[in-house]
């Protein structure tokens, strides 16, 4: 009994991860990630490029073996039963994967015919999610004509075509601007709202996955370093509040000043600024920049903001997810895989 | 300067982070050679002959003795020695022999009565080379038949060479219409098919197929069958038009069409198979234009289209045994300058078919279903 209980527990997850590994030669992109999903959640993963999120989740949609290690994506074996799995989901891949030379309809209406989906059911799914989206004055119009929003908005749109129980969208707003992220995102909310489908999305961008995400798995280097709500996460780390001063010469001692504050539960030196985890940050700033001043140092600008994400990356990382895009080169080729291995 | 050997480092980086791209760059200009240089102009070797002689006496063993010379030196013949003339002329009819040597039973008898002897020749002269190459060497090895044992005194004692070419002539032109055919289901089969699925590929596309259910045999032969119907369209209608210009004359109506489009349907399919196994894993267009090359040189040039498969050395002739090209230039040949019906030339469907049926299985093994 209790095994059978154990596996109605399984069942009820809508992704199981266990100790899942991939290597390319001696780079480990993701290493001995573990964790579940359940059914009609929203999840996310939030980490710069190049932490093995693209790579995790072709890994989950059967795009690439796992080197050791179990993956279970709507009840099926991503490597004992991949065609069934493939069945399931729906994936909007990172790069976009929409063919310029056929319309947008086009491109739906083949899409729905990889699934075997019959004409009429296809053709009522097809025009309502256009519209959806806000495609549908566009529709006959060719995919090369499009916009970068446009065309993630009609990818969005396409993998819903089978009605997938599992959404992995990979980095769904990258290289968008503002403007067509927004309409990304409030896409995205409809989604949670309407069906009762279950999402899992990458992404670097932490405001996305704070605003969207009931649990969010920040990864850095192949690994799981934090798993919870945005609100659990942020909750982890001392202090709720953020100050960041720009400060005129930055020094070791200015920091070492604030440092022994009593609300002060961290600082960072930055290039030119200093950022300090607080409590209450609006109520404890003048102190605070009285503090700098008797260090010898000038205060020329400050900005108090909440925790975020980005902080909890910063407390367990030691560094930003900014900082880490920085010395990325490229996120747009070989994304998820190093060149020479895959392709 | 700086900018101008930026630019030039940049390429060369390039180039020679392409191992295909390179190794095919050195080792292509080495098959050109070798292929081109032996599928052009060589020595021709081995054409079979059939030789029927119904004469015992030594002027006609004479005969035959001459042309096992020249079969067993230079080796321009290979002969095959019967006894029935309808067999003979028939294995030339279905491609058996190049040609068939009849030597009568009164040619003894006419020769020592100076009654004005003769040799029957029937020759294929759908292969134009091979049939004056032997009409040729033949007048050769009966010569001295006239000179040392006709007197010549007067000129019907000369031995008469009644050579009977089997088919209507076929001119120069005519003869590259299938060459010219097979050329366009190549380029044909080239551009679509596998190279649609590299295209993908390289543009990043793939995925957006790899993540349905859609199985390796879908993709492989989905992408085939629409290679298969582009091609064939291109395919029948140069061929039509060469038809037109060159002026084939066209005797057996609606049975030789489905023949020939039994033929370009078969090669095609066979072709695109064949590209699919090559190019299945290739991600790069670059790799493709320099493979095209390279597949156009060992398949076309040793498939007999333009010059006869006796003419190369053994080593290409054991690979014409092998190449498709081969077997559908020789399919087409004998459909349009024959007028062979689909019994004739079953050996090259039967190739063609299991070559192609090789090929898609190989394809779909070893068609990657991930990235």
């Amino acid at each position: 009994m209790p095994g059978q209980q154990q596996s109605t527990m399984q069942e009820q997850k809508a992704i199981t991860v266990s100790e899942i590994t991939k290597k390319f030669g001696n780079i480990t992109a993701v290493d001995s990630v573990s964790f579940e999903v359940e059914r009609g959640e929203f999840f996310g993963f939030l980490g710069p490029n190049g932490a093995g999120k693209t790579t995790l989740i072709r890994m989950l949609t059967t795009l690439l073996r796992p080197t050791s290690g179990h993956a279970v994506v709507s009840c099926c074996d991503v490597v004992k039963d991949p065609t069934e799995v493939r069945k399931h989901i729906g994936v909007v891949p990172q790069a976009m994967t929409s063919d310029l030379d056929l319309t947008a309809y086009e491109n739906m209406d083949i899409y729905g015919r990889f699934y075997g989906i019959h004409a009429k059911e296809r053709k009522e799914r097809i025009e309502y999610l256009l519209d959806m989206v806000g495609l549908t004055a566009r529709a006959n119009d060719l995919v090369a004509t499009y916009s970068g929003g446009m065309r993630r908005r009609l990818e969005i749109a396409r993998v819903l075509v089978h009605r997938p129980e599992l959404l992995f969208l990979d980095e769904p707003t990258i290289g968008l601007d503002p403007q067509s992220r927004r309409v990304v995102w409030s896409f995205l909310e409809k989604l949670i709202g309407g069906d009762s489908m279950t999402i899992f999305l990458t992404t670097h961008y932490m405001e996305e996955a704070e605003a969207l995400c009931k649990r969010v798995a920040i990864i850095d280097t192949g690994k799981i370093i934090a798993l919870g709500s945005p609100a659990e996460l942020k909750s982890q780390i001392p202090g709720n509040d953020v100050i960041t001063l720009a400060v005129e010469h930055p020094s070791e001692e200015i920091a070492a000043a604030i440092e022994t504050l009593p609300f002060v539960h961290k600082v960072k030196s930055e290039e030119g600024s200093v950022r300090v985890s607080v409590d209450s940050g609006a109520k404890n700033l003048p102190s605070l920049i009285d503090e700098v001043r008797s260090a010898g140092g000038k205060v020329l600008s400050a900005t108090v903001h909440e925790q975020s994400l980005e902080d909890v990356f910063i407390y367990y990382t030691g560094k930003s997810i900014r900082e880490e895009e920085a010395k990325k080169v490229s996120f747009f080729v070989g994304a998820g895989i190093p060149q020479k291995f895959g392709r | 300067m700086i900018r101008l050997l930026a630019v030039v480092e940049r390429d060369l980086k390039k180039f020679r982070r392409n191992p295909v791209v390179l190794g095919m760059s050195i080792l292509m200009p080495i098959i050109y050679l070798l292929i081109l240089g032996n599928s052009f102009q060589g020595k021709l070797t081995s054409l079979p002959v059939a030789v029927v002689s119904h004469d015992t006496g030594p002027f006609a063993k004479r005969v035959v003795e001459n042309l096992k010379a020249i079969a067993a030196g230079p080796q321009t013949f290979r002969l095959v020695i019967l006894q029935d003339v309808n067999k003979a002329v028939e294995g030339v009819r279905n491609g058996r022999y190049k040609a068939a040597l009849i030597i009568p039973e009164d040619f003894d008898t006419r020769v020592t009565l100076n009654g004005r002897p003769e040799i029957g020749l029937f020759l294929d002269n759908t292969d134009g080379i091979s049939a004056e190459t032997i009409r040729n060497l033949v007048s050769a090895a009966i010569g001295p038949i006239h000179d040392e044992y006709v007197p010549i005194r007067e000129k019907t004692n000369e031995v008469l060479l009644r050579d009977v070419n089997l088919y209507p002539k076929v001119d120069y032109y005519q003869s590259l219409v299938p060459g010219v055919v097979i050329m366009a289901i190549f380029l044909g089969t080239l551009t679509t098919g596998a190279f649609n699925l590299v295209m993908d590929r390289f543009m990043g596309i793939d995925e957006s197929y790899l993540l349905t259910p859609l199985s390796k045999s879908h993709i492989v032969a989905g992408l085939i069958i629409s290679g298969l119907s582009i091609t064939t369209v291109i395919a029948t209608l140069i061929f039509t038009v060469s038809i037109l210009i060159t002026g084939i004359p066209f005797s057996r109506g609606v049975h030789q069409c489905f023949s020939l489009f039994v033929i370009i349907v078969l090669t095609t399919l066979c072709l695109l198979s064949l590209m699919f196994l090559i190019l299945g894993r290739v991600g790069h267009p670059r790799i493709v234009g320099i493979l095209s090359g390279f597949l156009n040189v060992i398949l076309f040039f040793p498939s007999g289209a333009v010059y006869p498969v006796a003419s190369f050395p053994g080593w290409l002739r054991s690979f014409a045994k092998i190449n498709p090209e081969a077997y559908a230039v020789e399919a087409l040949k004998s459909v349009l300058f024959k007028n062979a019906g689909l019994a004739t030339i079953s050996g090259d469907i039967a190739f063609l078919a299991l070559f192609t049926a090789v090929m898609m299985t190989l394809s779909i093994i070893t068609f990657k279903r991930t990235l």
